[in-house]
């Protein structure tokens, strides 16, 4: 392990600028995901860390219709908002069905956009083939005991999962991200946001290094629609999904007026559904429907021989996930 | 001649005695160690799963800042070997020789001043391995078999003539995936060596066997060597082994006459300690229409590490199970490049119950017999290989009590007939018989003139209870309160002990403190005044209670401890108490009972998402006596939970190429969390035993087995479908 | 394998100022020490256990500001002005907590090694009003493992608790 530096700037121009000057720094929030890679996996190991909690990057604004989530507000902050619970709570059940109540009361909202995959690969420097820690030298988990990986944006170069469930309903709201670079600020959707592994799985968002997630804004849902999020996996709690699907349904007169689909636990990326969200705008609510949308929204998919069942299993996820938020269940 | 136990605490479900230590953090496990002046070391672990060590360059690490030392077998000494064990031989020496057997063996060990600079300097030390194809499928062709290497396998009748001749049939395959033990306590050990003497602070359940282990290994005298282990913090059979990294830090120590702190990561919990063997079973079963079973032929294949002794014999209870008049067993093991297979709770046991009893649940439905009823009519009144009457046995109490509590009549039996919505509901149970093992046992109790006693033995309390119901028993025997005994166990200069395993040691220890009241009684007896009620009384004639001795047909007749002693000016008089159950059983002209119980279960699975919950779990077990409820129970529950486990989530997956060990994390390898686990019902039924001297039989263990097979039965109830491989998944359940 | 070098003339430890069950403590540490290695090495505060140092079994399960977190995933120079709870810092001198208590009680402990992080969470969620049904407190303690499968007794022990605060 490493030694490194420990800096707190007093500002958020300060800590970019600090970041921005130094290729080998990194941002320093919650931490359970950034001091994970360096001090317990020993993957990563900046000689810099740049403490930005004392930032005033806290916090929720907006009103009922949007809300500007501060990056380094909790998930167990963002839960609570009275404003989630009554216009998004969907966004609340996934944040409360992930990780656990310590790590959420550590973890920022900003750090869980950021989040990197669970790929035991990956994160275990033993293993020397991972194009995302060193793009060309292969992926040990297409061949290796891969479960808790992706099968949507996957290739055989990586089939690394982005394990975020809260990130599932925000890519389902047209999330945008908020960036602060030491060129100025910046606005990207978080559907642009990530990257697709391609053939450079090290590369996974649009952040440059030295710029900084300062805060998502959340456009809410409106009255009407109704929201949910499942979450499929071994143990009844604190594991990641296996699969996941959030969804936003509006049935007027039994038809589907307006609907957003995202899926988890199965991109390597969080997963936003359009053709499924095509497919039902305008159809009867009902289960025919529901499995349209679904065979609609899983495509070119590369599975290995231990993720084959997620193809099915996504589908059934979002098919009862949309009987849930709509109430047909026939 | 013995104490008696009056029942007036024992049994009584008091609060741990170490409660209070454990709430408020204060009890001390070997991690919590530190010693003036120690130096920490980490263990540098091999990559590869079979190969050779070309060359080692440890300079990069040993200039490392803080660094004192790297120690690889080019450097280290010779070691001694460690000897036998009541449970077999010790694992292969570290740093033997050049070979690598497994991922995750160790190939040095770095000491700093630090444990981050030890970190550190460990990824500096530069290992060029000649990598060979290391061998992980049991299947493998070129990888060796060990056919019955404990002796143990049973042929009983002609197994083939009566399956030949049986009306129905049954033959199927079960597998188990290898399980890894995990407590929470991340195993340490912290060395510290004065001239030849070791103290020695480890996570064990043996603190004798580590002792004369390390006394073995190190060519010192048995007596020098001191294994102090208070708490530990959870084994379930992982701390019946002196394992390498043990070594290692004892070596460390010794080499740098310093002492020296190691604590495993919890990936090398994974690689450094045993493990439950991965297992394939092939049962074949004959039976008659009537649904008496009239023969079993149960064959095991467990996997074996490349050049261990740890053979998992998975067919060890199979022949007691029930009443089969022709019985035949086969014990093999097949040798991979895989960490050292040892023991997990109920080994062999917890595996071939989840065949038998799933089988027992195929043959109910093929017979059209009800399986609680099927397992009555097969219920062995007497020991079915001896012939020999049960010194206890209320198995068939544990299924009928457990049918009547658990509403079994009112399902309907009909597979995929129950429902609630989306979900199917499945009802299973299974019968359970394991066998405990007891070892030779001392215990000293020593009483102050003010009537209070020390009880000291070797032993340990693993979060079984064992502080606990030492004294409740104690107390209950010399008449004396709670407060009045103290309990030290957990440092092998005590009285000598055996493990804490083979839920043997409450049986054991219970008989040796027994045994210890009644000589401390004669003792008492022999140190009154000749005007005393008490002179000349043999132990049997008279009656311990409220802190003194008293005449059993007289209730004013007797002295209070404090006078007998005060009286000789004594300040303390002690008595040695012994047990040796295993040398008794052989001339007990009875069948020393196992353990047996009954588990229900219903379960939901979720039609579309295949999701698998277990609602409700009913244990009903003949433990015999039981020393304590409360702590009782919590054996019970605590069993079923790892039951939930196994059935649900457990498996330890090696990366084909290299025997890595794909998920040697929380967050990868599954343990149940407090969501999956319903409210668990327990209910004791049954007598004390009349082989165990204090008729106590061992509960550590029989709460795990049962459980994956009543789980597995139930979902073939809720979906029709037979899962005869552990873990039961989503993937195959959806 | 991950190495690399540290830059010349940096910083690579510092003081933290922090308190700690009500006393103010000031601790000379490296920058990689963690605030379980802080409480544990530094302090010899011992009750506050390691069991995975990967933030996946709860047993570091510390109060900071009054909110549980695993302090095996925070950085020790990250806490500087903090207010930190440990297991030893939760009962008044010579009494038990209500929690501890009911935990004795009710036998939610076997091995005891998981038991400092389950009472801190348990404490937690009493106070953060999540103890109303049995189904919430399982959830909210399923961040703590228990090997020994004491999870019932657990479960028992906070529902007393949440009862006699009517909480249910």
């Amino acid at each position: 392990m490493a030694e490194f530096e420990y800096l707190r700037p007093d500002d958020v121009s300060g800590a970019v600028a600090t970041v921005t000057a130094d290729p080998d720094a990194a941002f320093l929030a919650g931490g359970t995901t950034q001091l994970d890679l360096m001090l317990k996996d020993r993957i990563i190991a900046p000689t810099t860390l740049v403490d930005i909690t004392r930032l005033p990057l806290h916090g929720i604004t907006g009103g009922s219709d949007r809300i500007r989530v501060g990056a380094l507000t909790t998930m167990e902050e963002l839960a609570a908002d009275e404003r989630v619970v009554l216009h998004a709570p969907f966004i609340r059940e996934a944040l409360l069905l992930g990780a656990s109540t310590q790590l959420r009361n550590m973890a920022t909202i900003g750090g869980n956009i950021l989040q990197r995959t669970r790929c035991r690969y990956f994160r275990d420097p033993m293993v020397a083939a991972c194009n995302k820690r060193e793009p060309g030298s292969g992926c040990a988990a297409v061949t290796g005991a891969a479960r808790m990986h992706a099968i949507l944006g996957a290739g055989p170069n990586c089939i690394a999962l982005h394990a975020s469930d809260v990130c599932v309903p925000l890519m389902a709201l047209d999330t945008v991200v908020q960036i602060q670079g030491a060129d100025g600020e910046r606005s990207v959707p978080l559907a642009e946001f990530y990257t697709l592994p391609g053939d450079r799985p090290d590369i996974e968002n649009v952040l440059r290094h030295g710029e900084i997630v300062t805060a998502i804004d959340i456009p809410l849902l409106p009255a009407g629609m109704n929201s949910g999020y499942l979450k499929v996996r071994d143990r009844v709690s604190y594991e990641f999904a296996l699969t996941s699907a959030a969804a936003a349904v509006w049935v007027v007169d039994g038809r589907i007026a307006d609907v957003r689909i995202a899926l988890g636990g199965v991109g390597t990326i969080p997963w936003r559904a359009p053709e499924a969200e095509q497919s039902l705008r305008g159809q009867r609510a009902g289960t025919r429907a529901f499995r349209a949308a679904a065979e609609a929204a899983i495509h070119d998919t590369f599975t290995v021989p231990g993720t084959q069942f997620k193809v099915e299993l996504v589908k059934r996820t979002l098919v009862r996930i949309l009987q849930t938020v709509s109430g047909v269940t026939s | 001649m013995t104490a008696t136990i009056n029942d007036r605490l024992l049994g009584q479900p008091f609060d741990r005695l170490d409660g209070v230590l454990k709430a408020t953090g204060a009890a001390p496990y070997p991690s919590d160690v530190s010693i003036p002046g120690q130096a920490h070391a980490v263990l540098l672990q091999s990559p590869i799963g079979a190969g050779r060590i070309r060359a080692i360059d440890s300079t990069a690490a040993e200039a490392a800042p803080g660094v004192v030392a790297v120690i690889t077998h080019l450097n280290s000494p010779a070691l001694g070997e460690a000897p036998m064990t009541g449970l077999g031989g010790p694992p292969r020496n570290p740093f033997t020789d050049d070979r690598v057997l497994h991922y995750g063996q160790n190939v040095a060990v770095v000491v700093a001043e630090r444990r981050e600079q030890a970190m550190a300097a460990a990824l500096l030390v530069d290992v060029d391995y000649e990598v060979s194809a290391p061998i992980l499928d049991m299947d493998d062709p070129r990888a060796a078999v060990e056919n019955n290497a404990w002796g143990l396998e049973t042929h009983d009748g002609d197994v083939e003539a009566a399956l030949a001749g049986a009306q129905v049939t049954y033959d199927g395959t079960f597998r188990i995936a290898p399980e890894t033990n995990n407590p929470i306590g991340l195993f340490t050990t912290v060395a510290e060596w004065d001239g030849d003497r070791l103290t020695i602070h480890d996570s064990t359940q043996w603190p004798m066997m580590v002792r004369a282990s390390l006394a073995a290994v190190f060519g010192v005298p048995e007596a020098g060597v001191r294994v102090l282990v208070p708490y530990l913090g959870g084994g379930f059979g992982n701390g019946l082994r002196t394992w390498p990294h043990t070594i290692l830090t004892a070596l460390a120590a010794r080499m740098l006459g310093r002492p020296v702190k190691l604590t495993l990561t919890r990936p090398q919990m994974f690689t450094s300690l045993g493990h439950r063997a991965q297992s394939r079973q092939r049962l074949r079963l004959g039976v008659g229409g009537d649904g008496r079973m009239l023969a079993m032929d149960h064959d095991a294949t467990a996997s074996l590490a490349a050049e261990e002794t740890n053979f998992s014999a998975i067919v060890i209870g199979s022949p007691e199970a029930y009443a089969t008049p022709n019985v035949a067993t086969h014990d093999r093991q097949v040798r991979l490049n895989i960490p050292n297979p040892s023991f997990m709770r109920a080994p062999g046991h917890a595996e071939a119950n989840f065949a038998i009893e799933s089988a027992l649940d195929e043959l109910s439905y093929q017979l059209g017999i009800d399986p609680v009823e099927l397992r009555l009519i097969n219920h062995a009144d007497v020991h079915p290989r001896s012939g020999l009457p049960w010194s206890s046995n209320a198995l068939r109490e544990c299924l009928t009590v457990g049918a009547e509590q658990f509403g079994w009549n009112d399902r309907n039996p009909e597979p995929q007939s129950m429902r609630d919505g989306n979900k199917l509901i499945g009802y299973g149970m299974a019968g359970v018989t394991f066998g405990w093992y007891a070892a030779p046992c001392t215990a000293t109790i020593t009483m102050d003139s003010a009537g209070s006693v020390i009880v000291r033995a070797a032993a340990t309390d693993i979060g079984t209870g064992t502080y606990t119901v030492a004294a409740q028993l104690t107390a209950d025997l010399l008449g004396l309160s709670m407060d009045d005994v103290t309990v030290k166990i957990g440092d092998s200069d005590l009285p000598p002990a055996p493990q804490s395993g083979g839920s043997g040691l409450a049986v054991a220890l219970a008989a040796a403190v027994q045994s210890g009241a009644a000589k401390l009684i004669e003792a008492l007896i022999d140190a009154v005044g000749d005007s005393s009620p008490l002179r000349g009384k043999t132990v049997d004639e008279v009656v311990a209670e409220n802190g003194g001795l008293r005449l059993r047909d007289d209730a004013d007749a007797g002295e209070t401890f404090r006078e007998i002693l005060g009286r000789h000016g004594l300040d303390h008089l002690t008595a040695e108490g012994t047990s040796d159950l295993a040398a008794a059983a052989k001339n007990a002209k009875m069948a020393t009972a196992p353990a047996f119980a009954a588990r229900f279960v219903e379960i939901t699975i979720d039609e579309d998402l295949g999701l698998l919950r277990v609602k409700r779990l009913l244990s009903v077990v003949d433990g015999g006596r039981l020393l304590n409820a409360k702590t009782a129970r919590s054996q019970i529950i605590g069993g079923a939970v790892m039951g939930i486990g196994m059935a649900m989530f457990e498996d330890t997956i090696y990366d084909q190429d290299t025997g890595r060990i794909a998920n040697a994390t929380f967050g990868d390898y599954l343990v149940p969390v407090n969501a999956d686990v319903p409210d668990l019902d327990v209910v004791f039924v049954g007598e004390p035993d009349r082989f165990s001297p204090t008729g106590v039989k061992g509960l550590g263990e029989v709460g795990v087995v049962g459980v994956a097979a009543a789980i597995a039965n139930a979902v073939y109830h809720a979906t029709g479908r037979r899962m005869r491989s552990l873990p039961i998944t989503i993937d195959q359940l959806m | 394998m991950v190495r690399a070098a540290t830059k010349l003339g940096s910083v690579t430890e510092g003081t933290v100022i922090l308190t700690v069950n009500g006393v103010q403590r000031e601790v000379f540490v490296d920058n990689q020490t963690t605030l379980l290695d802080l409480l544990r090495d530094h302090l010899d505060l011992t009750g506050t256990k390691k069991g995975c140092d990967q933030g996946a079994c709860g047993a570091c399960t510390v109060h900071v500001d009054g909110k549980r977190i695993v302090s095996c995933l925070a950085l020790a120079r990250q806490y500087d002005g903090r207010d930190v709870t440990t297991i030893e810092g939760v009962a008044a001198e010579g009494e038990l907590h209500p929690v501890q208590e009911a935990f004795v009680r009710h036998d939610g402990l076997q091995c005891g090694f998981c038991t400092p992080g389950q009472i801190m969470s348990a404490i937690s969620l009493l106070e953060e009003g999540r103890a109303s049904t049995d189904e919430d407190i399982r959830e909210f303690m399923s961040g703590n493992l228990c090997r020994c499968g004491t999870y019932p007794n657990i479960v028992a022990a906070i529902r007393e608790c949440a009862d006699r605060d009517g909480d249910r």
